[in-house]
């Protein structure tokens, strides 16, 4: 630098500096061929795929989504069918125990007026068969009674009727308190 | 530079702004042909040779600062880039989509190295010439360029060789079709200088003498503005020297910005015309 070469010509070419160039050009030049541009057109080409395959990979998710949410549809479709069957089953066998309850319940209720009236019909026949000893006893004794007695009058013969029957109503009152 | 221009601006004899002090003499082409480093001074033995002169020296930067930038961009490759990997992927899909493809297209994808290898030393060449205390393209002198354009000559022609056979390559470059024949013996010699001799001429010279010029130019201003700055020559003159001065370091800063430009868009026409050249050498006429 300090103090110049003499004059040269401008469109001078040296042998050494362009031999140094092109070393240096050529050093350049074997990085760039044999390390930076394979390497950065791998990976550009890397990110391309990746990009493409991860497009890929969403539609794929998607369409396994899609299937999926299908598939819980016509699962769900079908617990709602089942559900609704299920419920008109229980609703037909609540109205058949129902019917047959009911069908049971009348049948005990026959059974039991039948018995009632069992009960009556043997009670009565017990009273009858009571009322026809006592009634022929009673006959008995009023057939003495009138016998007996003299009957001048008709009101006399009435007065003795009345007093047997409320010697009559007494005694069956009796009677009816001993039984 | 500064010391350059320090000195081309001390001799000489008497100005407006230094009275009796040494004139003003503008930057001569003397500044692109700094002097050989004693050891390496075989210049006066050999023919065409320099030494080692610090365009050795910017040329050992320019290099090892490309061969830095590929090592620190390219460390660690992932398919999700880090900043670092960005600027990487940004210079080889640039030089790919603008320079490559609409030159050679997609084939030409396997001369992507060579291109891209060409745009950065290129470029960093260039960048010698702004960054400070360095300051001089590597490209400014001939030789560089003619190396370079030198390689693109022995690639187009090779590939020219191989795709379309040495025949057929070299009358499809050198005989026009379509020319009535009667004309060919004046086109042919034409064809010939334009094809073989005059384009890697105008590819190594044209990036060699926009980065001439333009290094001319700011030590130009870079100068003359040194030369003016005196206040002390009186308080009128001293203000005006001042102004002045004051003028030529901002259009020194805005032709540095402009330099830079440049610098970047010689690197691509050099890059480009080599692609051009190797995808018309690789195209049957």
């Amino acid at each position: 630098m300090l103090g110049l070469a003499a004059e040269e010509n401008v469109l001078r070419i040296h042998i050494d500096e362009l031999v140094f160039g092109l070393i240096a050009f050529a050093v350049i030049f074997a990085l760039v061929y044999r390390y930076a541009v394979p390497r950065v057109t791998k990976m550009l080409d890397e990110r391309a795929d990746s990009i493409e395959g991860g497009i890929e990979r969403a539609k794929k998710a998607e369409a396994e989504a899609e299937e999926l949410r299908q598939q819980f549809k016509e699962k769900l479709e079908e617990a709602h069918r089942s559900y609704a069957a299920e419920l008109q089953k229980a609703s037909e066998q609540s109205a058949a125990i129902i019917a047959e309850a009911r069908e049971e319940a009348q049948a005990e209720a026959r059974r039991i007026i039948e018995a009632a009236h069992a009960q009556i019909e043997a009670d009565r026949q017990q009273a009858m068969e009571q009322l026809r000893a006592e009634i022929g006893a009673l006959s008995a004794e009023l057939a003495a009674r009138i016998v007996g007695e003299t009957l001048a009058d008709s009101a006399a013969q009435s007065r003795v009727i009345d007093r047997f029957l409320a010697e009559l109503e007494s005694g069956s009152t009796q009677q009816a308190e001993v039984r | 530079m500064s010391a350059d221009t320090l000195n081309l601006a001390a001799e000489g004899g008497g100005g407006l702004f230094t009275p009796g002090g040494p004139g003003f003499e503008a930057p001569s082409v003397g500044i692109f042909f700094p002097s050989p480093w004693s050891w390496g001074d075989y210049s006066e033995a050999l023919p065409y040779t320099s030494g080692i002169t610090k365009y050795v020296i910017l040329l050992l930067v320019a290099t090892s600062l490309v061969v830095f930038f590929l090592w620190w961009t390219s460390r660690k490759l992932s398919v999700v880039p880090d900043r670092r990997q960005s600027i990487l992927e940004l210079v080889v899909l640039f030089v790919r989509d603008q320079i490559s493809r609409p030159m050679i297209g997609v084939k030409g994808d396997k001369y992507l190295p060579l291109l891209v290898s060409l745009f950065l030393f290129i470029f960093a060449m260039n960048v010698m010439g702004i960054i400070p205390f360095l300051q001089l393209p590597v490209t400014s002198n001939l030789s560089y360029p003619a190396g370079l354009a030198l390689v693109i000559y022995i690639t187009f022609i090779t590939v020219g060789i191989r795709s379309q056979g040495f025949t057929h390559y070299f009358k499809g470059a050198v005989v026009p079709s379509g020319a009535p024949g009667w004309i060919l013996p004046l086109l042919v010699p034409i064809e010939i200088l334009s094809n073989f001799i005059i384009r890697p001429a105008t590819h190594a010279i044209r990036l060699f003498a926009t980065m001439f010029a333009g290094h001319l130019l700011l030590a130009t201003f870079a100068a003359g503005g040194w030369y003016m700055f005196n206040p002390a020559a009186g308080p009128l003159y001293g203000t005006i020297s001042v102004l002045f001065s004051g003028s030529a370091l901002l259009a020194f800063i805005i032709f540095t910005a402009f330099e830079l430009v440049i610098m970047f868009l010689q690197a691509f026409v050099f890059t480009l015309l080599a692609a051009l050249y190797i995808g018309q050498a690789q195209e049957a006429h």
